[in-house]
C-alpha cells in the first residue's frame, strides 16, 4: 500500500501508532501551559514558517504548502478538543499519505466542493512560540479565516497548535492541530484547508 | 416531482409537523445514554426534545419545554443530570420528566398539583436493538412492523461480527448545507451519481493507489454494469447494496490505505493470528450497505447518519461514528480513521451538488424534476413481500419514498404529546 510522492520517494506511513496517538493526546496539557520561549532566532524562524504556511494556503499553493510539513506529519481537526483520536472521530486526521490524497483530490479538476474554490484570508494573532522538548518547538496562535465562495462570506475562528521539527536544515511543521471555536457544531463546506 | 417540494416554506413547515411527527423517527442510540440519568438533546423535526435514561434505567423522550413559560430546560447537547432546572423561574424536573419543584407554588392556589406540570412526552417510544425511535402518532403501527423488510437488513448491519455490539460514543461529524433535507434522502438511495459526483475521489484513488480500490466499481461506463442493486423496502425505506462488489472478496484488501493501516493490521495479526485477523479487518471497513429508514436515518458504511432539517433550504447531516464492543482495540482505531474517509473525500462533493440543485430549483418557470430512470425499462422485480429490486442506478428509491411522503402529508393524523 506504499505510495510515492511527486519526486518518486516513498511516503512514510508507519508512524501512525499508539505512541503517536498518546503523544498527541498528551499535548493538551502543553497547549494550556506553554513552556519557555526559544532563542530569538529560532522563534523568528517558526514565526516566518507559520506566516508562509498561511500565505501558501490563501494562495491555493497546496503542493508548496505540503513542502512545509515534516515527512512524518499530522494535520488534525478535532470535533471535541482534547480527546484521543483512537476512540473518537475527528473532522480530519491525516498522515502524510492521506494529506497528499486530500491535495490530489482537489487537483483532479472534478472536486465539485471546490469548483469554484473557496477564497480565504487568514489573520493570525496571539502567537506564542515555545520549546516543547529537545529538538522540537511548539506554537499556539489564534486565527480568523475569512472565506468567500459563491456569494457567501463566512468567518471561521479558533486557534492552531503547531509542532516544529528540524529536517534537512530547516524547521518543518510536524503537527497542525486546528481547533475551531465551534468544532463540535455543524460545519459548512470546509473542503479547502484550514 | 414539483420543485416546490424543495423550495416552499409552507410545505416544509407541514413536513416538520406531519413527516417528523406522524411516523417513526430515529431519535438516538441506547449506548449514547448508557448510564442512569444520561441524556442527549435532539430535535423531532424542529421540536427540541431530550432523550434521557432516568434513575430507574428507563428511556424517556421528553419535550424540551418548560411547562411554565416554554423555555428549554436542557441547554446542553449531552451529559448526565438527575434534574433539569429551568433557568428562567427555577421549575425543576427529574430525568424522567416529572415536575418535582416549583418555587413559591403556594401562589398558584390550593388546587395546584406538581404532577399537572410534568414535561410533555413523546407518546410512542420504541427501540429496535439499540436504535431508539419515537412518534407523536398514537395510531402508528408497532415499530417492527413499520421497519418491515428493512428489519432483517438492520440485523445484517448489526451482526457483521459475532457477539460485537454497535456503540455510539465516538462523537460525530456534522455537516451543514444550503439545501432542502430531502436532497439528502434522495441521494442516500441514488446509485447513479457516484461515478460523477465522486469523480474526484475515484480519479485520485486510481492515480495514487491503483484502479481496484474501494468504490472503483462505481466508475464503470455503464452504471448498471455491476452486481449492485437498489431496493424499495416499503414504508419509504430504501437500500443500495454495494456488498456484491465491495465485499465480493475482501473489502479490507481493496480499501484505500487510511492512517495507521499497516501498523494496526500487523499488530492485530500478531495478537490474534491471520484467520481471526482476516475476519476482524473486514469490520474495520465500511459495511457496503446504504440502508435508509424514512425519514431521517441513513445507515451508511459504519456510520449512523441522521438528517436534521433546519429550514426549507438548510439541513444538517450528522454522522455518528460507531465502534464495536468486544473486539480488539486495533479494529476500533482503524474504524475511526475509516469513518473520516468518505465524509472528507466524497460527501463534500455531494453537498456541493445538493446546494447546486437547490440553486437551480429557484427558477419558478421550470417546475419539474425527473425521477423516471428505469420507470419504463421493465427491469424492476417485486417479490412476495412487496420489496422491489432494480438496477443500482434506478430512481426507484425516489418514487418509493415519495409515496410514503404523500401518504403522510395527506393522511388524517392525530398528533399529540402525553
Amino acid at each position: 500500500m506504499a505510495t510515492k510522492d511527486d519526486s518518486g520517494a516513498l511516503e512514510p506511513y508507519r508512524y501512525v501508532n499508539d505512541a503517536l496517538y498518546e503523544r498527541l493526546t498528551a499535548l493538551e496539557s502543553m497547549w494550556k501551559n506553554p513552556g519557555e520561549p526559544p532563542a530569538r532566532e529560532l522563534g523568528e524562524a517558526c514565526e516566518r514558517l507559520i506566516k508562509r504556511e498561511a500565505r501558501l494556503l490563501d494562495d491555493g499553493e497546496f503542493e508548496r504548502w505540503l513542502e512545509l510539513f515534516s515527512r512524518e506529519c499530522i494535520y488534525w481537526i478535532p470535533v471535541r478538543r482534547g480527546n484521543d483520536p483512537r476512540r473518537e472521530i475527528t473532522g480530519e486526521f491525516h498522515d502524510r499519505r492521506r494529506l497528499r490524497d486530500r491535495v490530489a483530490r482537489l487537483r483532479t479538476g472534478s472536486a465539485y466542493s471546490q469548483i469554484p474554490p473557496t477564497r480565504t484570508c487568514r489573520l493570525l494573532s496571539n502567537l506564542e512560540i515555545f520549546t516543547s522538548r529537545t529538538d522540537e518547538l511548539a506554537a499556539r496562535a489564534n486565527f480568523v479565516i475569512q472565506t468567500y465562495r459563491l456569494g457567501v462570506h463566512r468567518a471561521l475562528a479558533g486557534w492552531c497548535g503547531y509542532l516544529f521539527v528540524p529536517e534537512q536544515g530547516a524547521w518543518k511543521i510536524a503537527l497542525k492541530q486546528i481547533n475551531l471555536l465551534d468544532c463540535d457544531e455543524g460545519q459548512e463546506n470546509n473542503s479547502f484547508f484550514l | 416531482m414539483h420543485r416546490s417540494l424543495y423550495t416552499d416554506p409552507a410545505i416544509f413547515a407541514e413536513e416538520m409537523v406531519r413527516i417528523f411527527g406522524g411516523t417513526w423517527v430515529y431519535l438516538g442510540h441506547e449506548s449514547e445514554i448508557a448510564r442512569p440519568n444520561d441524556f442527549v438533546a435532539r430535535k423531532l423535526g424542529l421540536r427540541p426534545i431530550i432523550i434521557t435514561r432516568d434513575g430507574g434505567g428507563k428511556i424517556n423522550a421528553l419535550m424540551n419545554r418548560c411547562t411554565h413559560r416554554g423555555a428549554t430546560v436542557c441547554r446542553l447537547r449531552e451529559g448526565s443530570a438527575r434534574y433539569f432546572t429551568c433557568g428562567y423561574h427555577g421549575w425543576t424536573y427529574s430525568s424522567s420528566g416529572k415536575c418535582v419543584s416549583v418555587p413559591g407554588s403556594d401562589a398558584y392556589g390550593p388546587d395546584f398539583k406538581l404532577e399537572h406540570y410534568n414535561l410533555a412526552r413523546i407518546p410512542r417510544l420504541e427501540t429496535y436493538r439499540g436504535l431508539i425511535f419515537g412518534t407523536l402518532n398514537r395510531a402508528a403501527p408497532a415499530l417492527t412492523q413499520h421497519l418491515g423488510a428493512a428489519r432483517p437488513l438492520i440485523d445484517q448491519w448489526l451482526d457483521r461480527y459475532p457477539g460485537a455490539e454497535i456503540v455510539v460514543r465516538s462523537s460525530a461529524q456534522r455537516m451543514v448545507m444550503a439545501a432542502n433535507w430531502k436532497m439528502v434522502y434522495d441521494n442516500a438511495g441514488d446509485g447513479y451519481h457516484p461515478a460523477f459526483s465522486h469523480r474526484s475521489l475515484l480519479a485520485m484513488t486510481a492515480r495514487r493507489h491503483g484502479s481496484d480500490r474501494d468504490m472503483s466499481y462505481f466508475g464503470t461506463a455503464e452504471p448498471d454494469d455491476c452486481a449492485m442493486y437498489t431496493q424499495a423496502l416499503g414504508g419509504g425505506h430504501t437500500f443500495i447494496d454495494q456488498r456484491p462488489e465491495m465485499h465480493a472478496e475482501s473489502a479490507w484488501k481493496r480499501q484505500r490505505p487510511q492512517p495507521g493501516r499497516e501498523n494496526y493490521e500487523e499488530q492485530l495479526r500478531e495478537r490474534v493470528g491471520d484467520e481471526e485477523a482476516n475476519r476482524l479487518l473486514e469490520v474495520a471497513v465500511g459495511s457496503g450497505m446504504n440502508l435508509n429508514i424514512f425519514p431521517n436515518l441513513l445507515i451508511i458504511g459504519n456510520q449512523i447518519q441522521v438528517v436534521e432539517p433546519i429550514a426549507v433550504d438548510r439541513v444538517q447531516v450528522t454522522w455518528y461514528a460507531t465502534t464495536l464492543s468486544g473486539v480488539p482495540d486495533e479494529i476500533n482505531v482503524l474504524r475511526m480513521r475509516t469513518q473520516e474517509d468518505f465524509p472528507n473525500f466524497g460527501e463534500v462533493d455531494d453537498c456541493a451538488n445538493f446546494e447546486a440543485c437547490q440553486q437551480g430549483l429557484a427558477i419558478p418557470e421550470l417546475e419539474w424534476i425527473d425521477i423516471s430512470r428505469h420507470l419504463h425499462t421493465g427491469v424492476e422485480r417485486t417479490d412476495a413481500q412487496g420489496v422491489v429490486t432494480g438496477p443500482v442506478s434506478d430512481d426507484l428509491h425516489l418514487r418509493a419514498y415519495y409515496k410514503e411522503w404523500k401518504r403522510l402529508m395527506s393522511a388524517e393524523l392525530n398528533l399529540t404529546v402525553e
